[in-house]
């Protein structure tokens, strides 16, 4: 049998991809059915004194309008929801914490009358003075956000390696800076949507969401019910890129369901989904001392994560931004702190990249910097510190399967690191930059899957990862397929639904094709050592003396007797099946936060990038000329989706680095659409926008999964091709041609004190 | 306002087939063709005309579906990504060249996507250059970032328009 893994067969519903058939939550419908459509705040910060409905009940079509205190009043609700602190609630109760916050849904029997009412649903709020910065919010008399947590914080770690004030005080020089990371939005093309039915005391629910079980598990607390009172149910995500990790509109969506009595669906419109979920700003100070050399002896980092209103995952997202902000490379004397901060802004969660892409702005930055400084090339500076195979890692552990010499050899290649960047005028300024980060899974985490053998002799996938474009139907297929080595045409997989899917913590942080496909592996061999039982019993041989071959059970020592696996069915017996699991128990989340040591992922994650920009001097413009994005990928199921991961992470990244930002004024989101909030277009895209897998060659090498490599590198590279063509440091990002113009202006300012 | 608002008939050709429609004052172009006409292709990101992803062809030209009143579309043809194939459900030039390229990810954008190309493929003046379709598509935007697998798709289109842009001159 040909092996599957390695090869690019086309997706099987390529067609439906491209007509517009393929099925989206968006499109479910349920008879009878109500409209949802949500309210919210318009204050950033204030106690929430009312909610004026009765305008809004008089309208035609509208069956109720739900407040907090409804949801409050239902001693079958538990209120306040959240993974890691339950703190949010599904509608604002007493108070308010951020402009966009929902206080009220009116349920219409139409979507237009929905929206109508709800025009006529206003809170009456006694204002109180808000903050949205995460460094005033940790400043003394700041306003309080949650009074359980009257110094805003929203997680706190410590990571300490060596001895940093001895290692600081060997180094030659020591360099300093601050980075900030403006919060930014995901921006899925499709919006968060759901559709709730309460049947017999059963929920069931369809929901756009990346994690299934994390909606089930949420819902399951939420109304106190067993596992199987509730079904959760998704069909292909429209984008994700960690914006529908967790739940997210699914508690309005089934409180209103179970209060006014009937289906109910909502759908959020855009500046909504800008409401919902966002990425962290993030302030970062990072001191490195470093040898006249250029050898790194020490670092001290300093993040301060902006989490919004509600903790959702920031609590723990703190601590893997900690655990990954040394940089990949040898530091044998580090201290980082990493906290999370509440503030009046959207809620936060992980972003394409999660907690990293704000590390790797600073700490790549600062390579450079540091580089240019003692005269040492930066492609060099890195091949000096580089993390190679066994060494320590400040967690305390010694890493193995590092590539990032072949990571580094590649961006050079590719960006043709050694030849000169051409010119283009007197005022435009050319330059390369290069970047690379480590990354690391969820951990812990569990992934189940079954593979039932159904009489037609195909076998199913039964999991509950999610299919959101980046392939993870068609890559699991050729997964099974190898580990049952049978042709992929054998094999079929379904949409998550957690009445017939196995629990699976999550489809992100890249983990879905090592952590699913080690489930698959092991439901094959449960899967393959059962149809080998009963051909062993059958024939009466041992089942040692059984083997496989594409589809068909044979016996090895006298080739003779073989079996179809179908045949293997008992008479009356619909499906055989296999189960597999794979179950990582250590992690970050056992650890004592403020001691961090020891091994913090099952599977670390390589990517870099590469950029040649030119800037025109005169207005401050950026044009990125060209871009290469990669990633360690172990063995690439599909060489060409993992081109295409490489590709989507160097646009993804493209945009928080030139121009995505979430502003506020007076509090408030001022730029939530698509109008004033800009993310790149095909016109943004570099006609040079190329990307390598790094692959090993160690036959038993692991798979890796690659959605998110490469998208943390993308910032600093760029910022670093700027700083190359021009000698100025953008500190914030992102790179406007306001800031890179301040940058120049500061460049030639201490250029010229530097020559006075 | 009672809700007691008056439906109008509109009457459209959707995808080839006429239809006459009773619509509400202020219903868009995008919730008539979802909601009414089950055109499941058609999809709102923005709903302000930005994105591109509710893109049809209103007599031959692209139009942001989700700003577009229903009423001011009366005796007008539309186009939705649905109706680009054959009737019996071959793929068009552009279709087929997306899924030989491979051009998606999470596909909600897709579908909009080939009705611009099919419209810059449409037009003379800018079918002959990828330079110039890729121009045309700035407003049809894809956050998964397929613009890469996109391009090649429209450079194929192109190609293959010119060379027979160049049997129909020697025909001449």
């Amino acid at each position: 049998m040909a092996e599957a893994i390695g090869t690019d067969p086309a997706v099987r519903d390529a067609v439906q991809r491209v007509t517009g058939t393929l099925e989206f939550v968006l499109d479910h419908r349920i008879d009878g059915m109500a409209f949802g459509k949500v309210v919210r705040s318009t204050v950033p910060h204030g106690r929430l004194i009312g909610v004026q409905t009765d305008e809004a009940l008089r309208e035609p079509g509208v069956i109720t309008v739900i407040t907090g205190a409804d949801i409050q009043q239902d001693p079958g609700i538990h209120e306040y929801y959240g993974a890691q602190r339950a703190d949010q609630p599904v509608l604002a109760i007493g108070k308010v914490r951020y402009a966009g916050e929902p206080i009220a849904i009116v349920i219409a029997e139409s979507q237009h009358q929905a929206e109508r009412a709800a025009e006529l649903v206003y809170g009456e709020y006694e204002e109180l003075a808000y903050v949205t910065s995460e460094v005033q919010a940790r400043q003394p008399g700041a306003p309080v956000i949650h009074e359980e947590w009257p110094d805003n914080g929203c997680g706190q770690w410590r990571l300490e390696h060596g001895d940093i004030d001895s290692g600081m005080r060997r180094a030659d020089r020591i360099y300093s800076a601050t980075y900030h990371s403006p919060a930014a939005s995901h921006v899925p093309m499709e919006p968060f949507v759901g559709v709730a039915h309460w049947q017999d005391g059963k929920l069931e629910i369809w929901t756009s969401s990346q994690s299934p079980y994390a909606v089930h598990t949420g819902m399951r607390a939420m109304f106190s019910l067993p596992a199987d009172a509730v079904r959760v149910r998704t069909l292909n995500v429209g984008g994700g890129y960690g914006s529908k990790g967790q739940m997210r509109i699914e508690p309005m969506v089934a409180c209103a369901a179970r209060i006014a009595g009937c289906p109910v669906r909502i759908e959020l419109a855009r500046d909504e989904v800008f409401y919902t979920i966002g990425k962290h700003a993030a302030t970062v100070d990072i001191s490195t001392g470093v040898l006249r050399d250029g050898t790194i002896i020490a670092r001290r980092i300093s993040i301060n994560y902006n989490a919004g209103a509600y903790a959702v995952t920031s609590p723990g997202g703190a601590g893997q931004g900690l655990s990954r902000a040394p940089g990949p490379y040898v530091v044998p004397n580090v201290r980082v702190d990493s906290v999370a901060t509440y503030t009046n802004t959207v809620p936060t969660g992980p972003f394409r990249g999660a907690m990293t892409s704000q590390i790797a702005f600073a700490y790549e930055s600062e390579s450079d910097r540091i580089a240019r400084d003692l005269g040492i090339d930066p492609l060099e500076f890195r091949r000096r510190n580089l993390l190679r195979k066994g060494d320590l890692y400040p967690t305390g552990e010694a890493l193995k399967d590092l590539h990032y010499d072949d990571l580094l050899d590649d961006l050079a290649d590719a960006i043709e690191w050694r030849t000169p960047p051409g010119s283009s005028g007197p005022d435009i300024k050319r330059g390369k930059g290069l970047a690379v980060i480590i990354k690391n899974t969820l951990t812990p985490s569990r992934s189940e899957a079954y593979l039932a053998l159904r009489r037609d002799g195909q076998i199913e996938i039964r999991c509950s990862s999610v299919e959101m474009g980046q392939g993870a139907a068609i890559t699991l297929v050729q997964i099974a397929a190898d580990a049952l080595g049978v042709s992929p045409d054998r094999l079929v997989i379904g949409f998550p639904d957690t009445d017939v899917t196995p629990f699976d913590t999550t489809t992100s942080s890249s983990r879905t094709t090592s952590s699913m496909s080690a489930a698959l592996q092991s439901a094959a061999i449960d899967l393959l050592d059962q149809l080998a039982r009963r051909a062993a019993a059958r024939w009466g041989v041992d089942p040692q003396g059984i083997d496989h071959r594409d589809g068909v059970v044979v016996e090895g020592a006298k080739p003779g007797r073989r079996a179809p696996w179908a045949s293997l069915l008992v008479p009356d017996e619909a499906e055989l099946v296999g189960h597999g699991v794979f179950h990582s128990t250590f992690g970050l989340s056992q650890m004592d936060p403020m001691k961090v040591h020891g091994p913090v992922s099952v599977h670390w994650h390589q990517g870099g990038a590469a950029a040649e920009v030119e800037v025109d001097t005169e207005t401050g413009v950026v044009r990125v000329l060209r871009l290469h994005a990669n990633c360690y990928a172990g063995h690439a199921v599909s060489p060409l989706r993992v081109l295409k991961q490489n590709q989507g992470c160097a646009v993804w990244g493209l945009g928080p680095a030139m121009f995505e930002e979430l502003q506020y004024h007076d509090g408030a989101v001022s730029n939530p659409n698509l109008s004033g909030y800009l993310i790149p277009s095909i016109m943004d895209v570099p006609e040079d926008l190329t990307g390598t897998a790094i692959e090993s060659s160690d036959a038993f090498a692991e798979l890796h999964g690659v959605g998110e490599m490469a998208a943390p590198a993308i910032a600093p590279a760029i910022a670093n091709a700027i700083f190359a063509a021009t000698g100025a440091r953008v500190t914030d990002l992102p790179l406007s041609p306001e800031r890179v113009l301040a940058a120049l202006d500061a460049a030639r300012e201490s250029e010229q004190r530097g020559s006075a | 306002m009672n809700g007691s608002e008056e439906l109008r008939t509109v009457q459209l050709t959707v995808d080839g087939t006429e239809r006459t429609v009773a619509v509400r004052p202020g219903e868009t172009l995008l919730e008539t063709l979802r909601e009414r006409f089950r055109r499941t292709s058609v999809r709102q990101t923005c709903g302000i005309g930005v994105c591109g992803s509710c893109t049809v062809l209103l007599d031959g030209k692209v139009i942001s579906s989700c700003i577009k009143l229903t009423e001011l579309a009366n005796g007008h043809t539309i186009t939705t990504a649905e109706g680009l194939g054959g009737p019996d459900g071959q793929l068009s030039p552009v279709q087929e060249a997306f899924v030989s390229r491979a051009a998606y990810q999470c596909s909600f954008c897709i579908p909009a996507m080939t009705v611009a190309v099919h419209a810059a493929m449409a037009d003379p003046e800018v079918r002959t250059s990828t330079e110039r379709v890729r121009e045309y598509l700035a407003g049809n935007l894809c956050r998964c970032g397929s613009y890469p697998q996109i391009l090649q798709a429209v450079d194929d289109l192109v190609k293959s328009q010119a060379s027979q842009g160049l049997e129909a001159d020697g025909d001449r």
